[in-house]
């Protein structure tokens, strides 16, 4: 196949560059965001400072050393294999003196310049029941002790699951439960695309705007509503370290007084005759709030003229008042992802989205996730993991004119079947939700079971297959 | 890729949804029928309506919604439908791999042709067949996120699977940028040196293209893979492959996702409510109790007692005041009627005394039966190779820790 240089749509650099905000991991696995600037410092706590400079142009992912505050590049750690002895801990007991190294010469050392491998075999070394360890223990002794004195970090790539994955474990409420999985699942169930229209509201520090702008890559519109006068801060954009074309072209916010049909926003007059101009700072400070102003009318417009792929919500409001609001604005066929870290929330929407046939076939789930630990002989699931992921509700907008479809006989019929027979749940009565909805009733008496069978069997094969 | 137009044409691929659990994928043909147990329908009644429209039958009898496809309803469509529990694999692979607009990914898989040996596979555990090219799953969901400024690689074991395929993707608007080849990459490769950002594995024996995999992927930058197998014993001779071959970062996730029922209940009543009538019932019996002594007494009862209690009664009557003697008969003839109805109340357990309005509230709880398991997703990243200043450090510090 052609070797042909790849066209590259890039959200950001796939190097270090200057004010880029990098995430580092550290030895003893906590990851950390700090914004590297040429000719700074840059201050990883215990691990000591190093120049900036020697980062910008590096690729994301590669683990130095720190010496002298230089970088020393390591090659990436490979899995190694442990060899089983026949240890087994059992001469090992508690409260033993087992270590006559004490902290006071370990300070020193670290103190001399001696490199954090050395002290831990000095450790090692001294160590009374070390032999007696298992080759696991004798592991899990090194990696302590190496989280302890090492000085080396990792960067970590502003991809979408490493960002997401570090706000989740930094702090779960601001991210409002979002875990990758979850996020993952919602820009798939909105059908996020390159070229696709969207709105968002979100109330989750701007992980939903992120991960929505990352899979539009320049390309498109997304219009968020928030609850701010000014510009929505989304602090989660500035670990993305997104460049300009993917966000400028792309994002315009309105709040929830501008986002309404209704209200006159309030401006001061911009359009003053000649002779009410008295100075040049006046007529550029007035030609600044014109185009504020103009930007203003020119996304209210287009939020009101409709016609949105997707609805993407992950709010601290009543998301039903907010269904309300921006539903209209969102095309048929377009998607209406709810998002929330409480079921019950959720449970309530749905109950009165099933009771309006615009909406089809509206669904919540809940995410599951679960990481492993893979090594030679050491694989199971980390023994800690997170307990929720949070909820989301799916349901599709649908044109339901019933004039224009002719449905008026039939919805009679419809009614006259679901007194006569048991195949549509009675309001109140756990409908199931997989199996039926109230909008999508079968007009005859039979079993659901038998229907898709038989239906499939009457219906034409699709035709170019 | 599908239409992004409002309104459906003449040669559109839409979804028909016929009911929740029953989506059929559909090209809209002028002169041709739809007939289904949901009635009627003339593909020229679709034209020009919005997607997203219901459209009721010929007949007046049933609707059906068509809908604008996108890659999951598009799996949903599917004949093996439970493939939507896939939906959180391919999600998280796209998560993990990076991918994005423009990006370059190479998909294997390995489909069996028909569901009876896709069954025989499931049971004997050997291998996986619900995503990759074979359904479609990951292809759609992937040719969607990367757009057509992006490049999907896409190869088929199978010949007859990577002719159909290669049909539908054509049908879709795809050709442009996924390419599909009939290729057993275990053995052959991908044909590719240094072309992908990510590498998507659904194969048997996925460490087999390890080797294979590392080579398609760029070495300019960071590339990531993604390994998809249901057996453990899969994904440790995968980790170890990987390892083999250089990828770091080497780590493996499960994901699920549990659908949950909604249903509206009643205000679930207060013990206290259950507890008063109880203590009424109590009360009822224990004066019908009483009432049963006193009447077998009247009947049963000697001479001497007769005339003691007689007596008492006579005093009761003539010593107490007037009204005393009307209030007690009158009480006892109220709960005396009352008794019956309480008692039946009791019975039923369920309170009867119903407020004016009932208030509902919405409850969920996971559907009874749910996916326990799909695959491992075994992932692993490339780093661009190390300066050769680095790797001579490197060599001369044997490494310190491991």
């Amino acid at each position: 196949m052609s070797a042909s240089t790849p066209l590259q749509l890039d959200t950001r650099s796939s190097v270090v560059k200057s004010g880029n905000t990098v995430l580092f991991r550290l030895p003893n696995g906590d990851a950390k965001a700090l914004k590297v600037d040429k000719d700074s410092t840059v201050s990883l706590g215990r691990l000591g400072l190093f120049y900036a400079n020697e980062l910008i142009g590096e690729p994301f992912g590669r683990t130095y050393d720190i010496v002298n505050k230089k970088l020393k590049l390591l090659p990436p750690r490979t899995l190694a294999d442990i060899e089983d002895t026949d240890a087994t801990n059992e001469l090992i007991n508690d409260g033993e003196f087992v270590q006559p190294l004490t902290g006071d010469e370990i300070t020193a050392l670290k103190q001399s310049g001696t490199h954090a491998s050395d002290i831990i075999k000095l450790q090692i070394e001294q160590h009374a029941n070390y032999s007696l360890k298992t080759e696991y223990s004798k592991e899990k002794y090194k990696k302590r002790k190496e989280a302890k004195y090492s000085k080396t970090f990792t960067t970590i790539e502003p991809t979408l699951f490493n960002v997401c994955e570090y706000w989740f474990n930094k702090d779960q409420d601001r991210v409002r439960d979002i875990r990758i999985d979850a996020l993952s699942q919602i820009l798939h169930m909105a059908n996020i695309r390159p070229g696709g229209r969207y709105i968002a509201v979100d109330d989750a520090s701007g992980l939903i705007v992120s991960g929505i702008l990352e899979r539009m890559g320049g390309q498109g519109r997304l219009i968020t509503i928030s609850n701010t006068d000014s510009p929505p801060a989304y602090p989660i954009m500035v670990t993305m370290n997104f460049n300009d074309e993917t966000v400028t072209p792309v994002l315009s916010s309105l709040n929830w007084a501008t986002a309404d049909e209704t209200h006159t926003p309030l401006v001061p007059p911009v359009d003053l005759s000649p002779d009410q101009i008295k100075s040049d700072r006046q007529k550029s400070r007035i030609n600044k709030r014109k185009a504020a102003l103009d930007l203003l009318n020119s996304n209210r417009e287009e939020l009101f003229a409709g016609g949105f792929d997707s609805l993407i919500i992950a709010s601290e409001y009543d998301p039903w008042s907010i269904l309300e609001r921006l539903v209209p604005y969102v095309a048929f066929s377009g998607s209406i992802v709810v998002q929330s870290p409480y079921a019950q929330i959720l449970s309530e929407v749905q109950t009165k989205m099933r009771a309006l046939p615009q909406y089809l076939g509206p669904s919540l789930s809940q995410v599951w996730l679960r990481r492993y630990q893979v090594l030679p002989g050491r694989t199971h699931p980390m023994m800690n993991t997170s307990g929720t992921g949070g909820f989301i509700l799916h349901a599709i907008k649908v044109n339901d004119d019933e004039t224009a479809t002719g449905m008026a006989g039939f919805r009679r019929h419809k009614s006259a079947a679901k007194t006569s027979n048991g195949t549509t749940p009675t309001p109140g009565a756990s409908t199931s939700t997989p199996t039926l909805v109230p909008v999508v009733v079968v007009a005859e008496d039979d079993a659901m079971d038998d229907v898709a069978e038989t239906a499939m069997d009457e219906v034409e094969p699709e035709p170019s297959t | 890729m599908w239409s992004t137009a409002r309104d459906i044409a003449d040669g559109d691929t839409v979804i028909v949804w016929l009911t929740r659990d029953f989506l059929q994928p559909l090209t809209v043909t002028a002169g041709k029928d739809f007939n289904s147990k949901f009635g009627n329908y003339r593909h020229s009644d679709f034209i020009g309506l919005p997607f997203g429209s219901k459209v009721g039958s010929r007949t007046g009898k049933g609707f059906i919604h068509v809908l604008r496809p996108t890659p999951e309803l598009w799996t949903l469509a599917l004949p093996h439908r439970t493939q939507i529990l896939y939906v959180a694999d391919i999600a998280l692979v796209v998560a993990y791999l990076d991918i994005r607009r423009g990006s370059r990914v190479v998909e294997a898989g390995w489909f069996p042709s028909t569901v009876s040996l896709a069954l025989v596979g499931r049971i004997a555990g050997i291998h996986s067949w619900a995503t990759g090219t074979g359904s479609g799953s990951f292809s759609h969901s992937v040719a969607r996120t990367i757009g057509p400024s992006g490049r999907l690689w896409s190869y088929e074991f199978h010949e007859a699977r990577a002719k159909k395929a290669s049909e539908e993707f054509a049908r879709h608007g795809m050709s442009d940028f996924v390419t599909l080849t009939h290729q057993n990459v275990c053995k052959d490769g991908f044909n590719l040196t240094d072309e992908a950002d990510s590498v998507f594995l659904d194969l048997p024996a996925p460490w087999d293209a390890v080797p294979h995999a590392k080579q398609a992927l760029r070495k300019d930058r960071t590339t990531r893979i993604c390994c998809f197998s249901p057996c453990m014993e899969q994904v440790l001779r995968t980790v170890s492959a990987l390892n083999d071959a250089g990828f770091s970062d080497i780590t493996m996730y499960e994901t699920l996702v549990h659908q949950h029922d909604v249903s509206q209940v009643p205000v679930l009543p207060p013990i206290s409510e259950v507890a008063e009538k109880l203590k009424k019932a109590e009360g009822i019996r224990e004066v019908k109790r009483q009432r049963q002594i006193a009447a077998g007494q009247r009947t049963h009862e000697p001479h001497g007692e007769k005339r003691k209690r007689g007596e008492g009664d006579d005093d009761g009557v003539e010593e107490g005041a007037p009204g005393s003697a009307e209030l007690e008969s009158g009480k006892r003839l109220k709960t005396g009627d009352e008794a019956p109805s309480t008692l039946a109340e009791t019975v039923s357990v369920v309170p009867t005394t119903a407020p004016a309005a009932v208030s509902k509230i919405s409850v969920s709880k996971v559907v009874p039966e749910v996916r326990g398991h799909t695959s491992y997703l075994t992932f692993a990243t490339l780093l661009p190779p190390l300066p050769a200043s680095a790797l001579e450090d490197a060599k001369q510090e044997p490494d310190q820790t491991s």
